[in-house]
């Protein structure tokens, strides 16, 4: 089976002022993203994720390299109706309900026109927004401005979702919110790209990451491969008395083994937020 | 096929239903029918002109200028609304092409216009019938000779008008599909109305000889690549001597608007299929 997204030597070029300085946006980057797993996609500002997002969806022509999607060349018509995006701060009419903004891109998406109302009512639930559907979207806070552009992403049943920034602005409780909707897209079956400065979420929901800088690939792999440390253990212990600690050491230390530093397991700063202010869901 | 003109309908849709729900939009119609409205006051100021012809003309001359106002920044603003907010990457990244969300801008826009034609044109012919009324029952006193209005010629000028707003809606995608600020769209747009206006200058040119050839192939391009909008604005005789005008000369310049917007959207196509998002 082909990859969700294939990449092959990507580079783009954009020409700047009059006298048309080239700046190397992408330089040669090939990637492979396998189906069925929720990608990372990692880099500081400028360093070219962008960009391969919407050349992968051919809003933006690569100077040169080759990119599938699903096995179609991209930018085709059969590629895009295979994926959902969701761009960093989306912005959508404000006249329009949320329903009336999803039936709007589910018509785009080209799902039949006797599925559409059911469609749309399955993105809503998926994204939780069903109470606040009908009411204009200039009304909505950003994190339902982010929950419903995730609904009309996914409206159509893509295979392969792209999300941009999806929690930039958004507080942690919505934050968690888009992170299950992730694991709910994963659990599907679906193939999900995550383009994110969030690095703690990008290590929580990930299969794979991959990080840019400058243009260039500098790595790839499971989340778990690139972040352990095999030269480390961590021992989580309870009621560690210092006589306990004391002959533990020596214990180890029989063995060859050293131990380096001994402290207090902490939770997370979201963790904890997200435990005080569990119910007031972003409405 | 149907596909596409689906999808090519719910971008029309969509962009209409965000124009008329413009504050822009509500100024200038009602600018436009006060001038309308306003025309039977001034009246006295009609330079020995008939009444009537006073009236259509300061109905043609509102149409005419909040017409062109209203196409030209309403398309440019609606086109880089698209992009400055980014709702373009949105919908471009789905199964939609870019000459069906063009086409959508396009219809979505002229489609306002039309409502913009349809308001003023009805009322221009509300004030001209209720002054044809006075005058009929005035005409019985000595050297008030009235003249009548044809409620056709005005419906014939509403449609060349819608026409003549639907060429500079095409221009205008041509010239914000690559632009890069909604400023110098704006400004091409309006330069490309008053050359349009100005093209019978060009046009009489060519018919005269010249020994300067690269001159006569400017003048024939020019007067070729510029449509002349002029050829629309022939509302005093349709509305008030629809007797002088020839029977094709409509369909000639709804024809003519016909390939001009055609050739237009096809450029704009064409650009826009190679502008990065």
């Amino acid at each position: 089976m082909s990859s969700a997204i294939s990449v092959q030597h990507l580079t783009k070029d954009f020409r700047i002022g009059i006298r048309g300085l080239k700046l190397r946006a992408v330089d040669n980057l090939s990637l492979e993203i396998p189906r069925g797993q929720v990608f990372g996609l990692l880099g500081p500002n400028g360093c070219g994720k962008s960009t391969t997002l919407k050349i992968i969806l051919g809003l933006v022509t690569a100077t040169s390299g080759n990119i599938s999607i699903l096995g179609h060349p991209s930018a085709t018509s059969e590629a895009r109706r295979r994926t959902g995006f969701l761009p960093e701060a989306p912005y959508f009419h404000k006249f329009l309900s949320g329903r009336e903004l999803v039936s709007y891109c589910a018509q785009l998406s080209g799902v039949d026109p006797s599925k559409v109302d059911e469609a749309v009512e399955d993105a809503l639930s998926l994204a939780a927004m069903t109470e606040a559907a009908d009411r204009p979207i200039g009304t909505y806070s950003k994190g339902m401005l982010q929950r419903i552009g995730f609904a009309q992403t996914i409206v159509h049943d893509p295979e392969l979702v792209i999300l941009d920034e999806p929690t930039a602005g958004v507080d942690p409780v919505g934050s968690a919110a888009i992170g299950r909707m992730i694991h709910a897209m994963r659990d599907k079956g679906k193939t999900v790209v995550l383009c994110s400065h969030l690095l703690g979420q990008v290590e929580q929901v990930c299969d794979r990451v991959a990080i840019m800088d400058r243009g260039k690939l500098v790595l790839e792999g499971k989340v778990d491969d690139v972040l352990a440390r095999r030269d480390q253990h961590v021992m989580t212990i309870e009621s560690l008395t210092p006589a306990a600690r004391e002959a533990a050491e020596a214990a180890l230390c029989v063995h060859g083994a050293k131990v380096t530093s001994i402290t207090h397991p902490r939770r997370s700063l979201e963790d904890l937020f997200r435990e005080l202010v569990t119910g007031s869901r972003d409405a | 096929m149907k596909a596409s003109l689906q999808r090519t309908t719910w971008i029309t849709r969509v962009t209409f239903l965000e124009a008329v729900r413009q504050r822009f939009f509500a100024f200038l119609v009602i600018l436009g029918a006060a001038m309308v409205l306003s025309s039977v006051s001034f009246r006295v100021l009609d330079f020995g002109h008939g009444e009537l012809k006073f009236i259509a003309d300061f109905g043609f001359g509102g149409m005419f200028l909040f017409g062109s106002v209203l196409a030209v920044v309403m398309t440019a603003q609606l086109f880089f609304s698209e992009m400055d907010n980014r709702t373009a990457l949105t919908l471009l990244a789905k199964p939609l092409s870019r000459t069906e969300f063009l086409l959508g801008k396009f219809f979505g826009t002229w489609a306002v216009l039309g409502v913009f034609v349809l308001i003023l044109s009805s009322l221009l012919g509300l004030v001209m019938w209720g002054r044809e009324q006075e005058l009929l029952a005035a005409a019985e006193q000595p050297g008030k000779i009235p003249v009548q209005f044809s409620a056709g010629g005005l419906l014939s000028f509403a449609i060349l008008q819608w026409f003549r707003l639907g060429i500079v809606i095409a221009i205008l995608l041509a010239v914000s599909a690559a632009a890069r600020t909604f400023l110098f769209a704006v400004v091409m747009g309006a330069l490309a109305v008053v050359a349009g206006q100005l093209q019978w200058i060009a046009q009489d040119a060519v018919l005269k000889p010249t020994q300067n050839s690269l001159y006569g192939a400017f003048l024939w391009v020019t007067s070729r690549l510029i449509p002349n909008l002029q050829q629309f604005n022939i509302g005093d005789a349709l509305v008030l001597e629809p007797a002088s005008v020839p029977v094709d000369a409509v369909a000639m310049a709804v024809a003519s608007g016909g390939f001009y917007m055609v050739a237009f959207l096809v450029l704009a196509a064409l650009i826009f299929r190679s502008r990065e998002i």
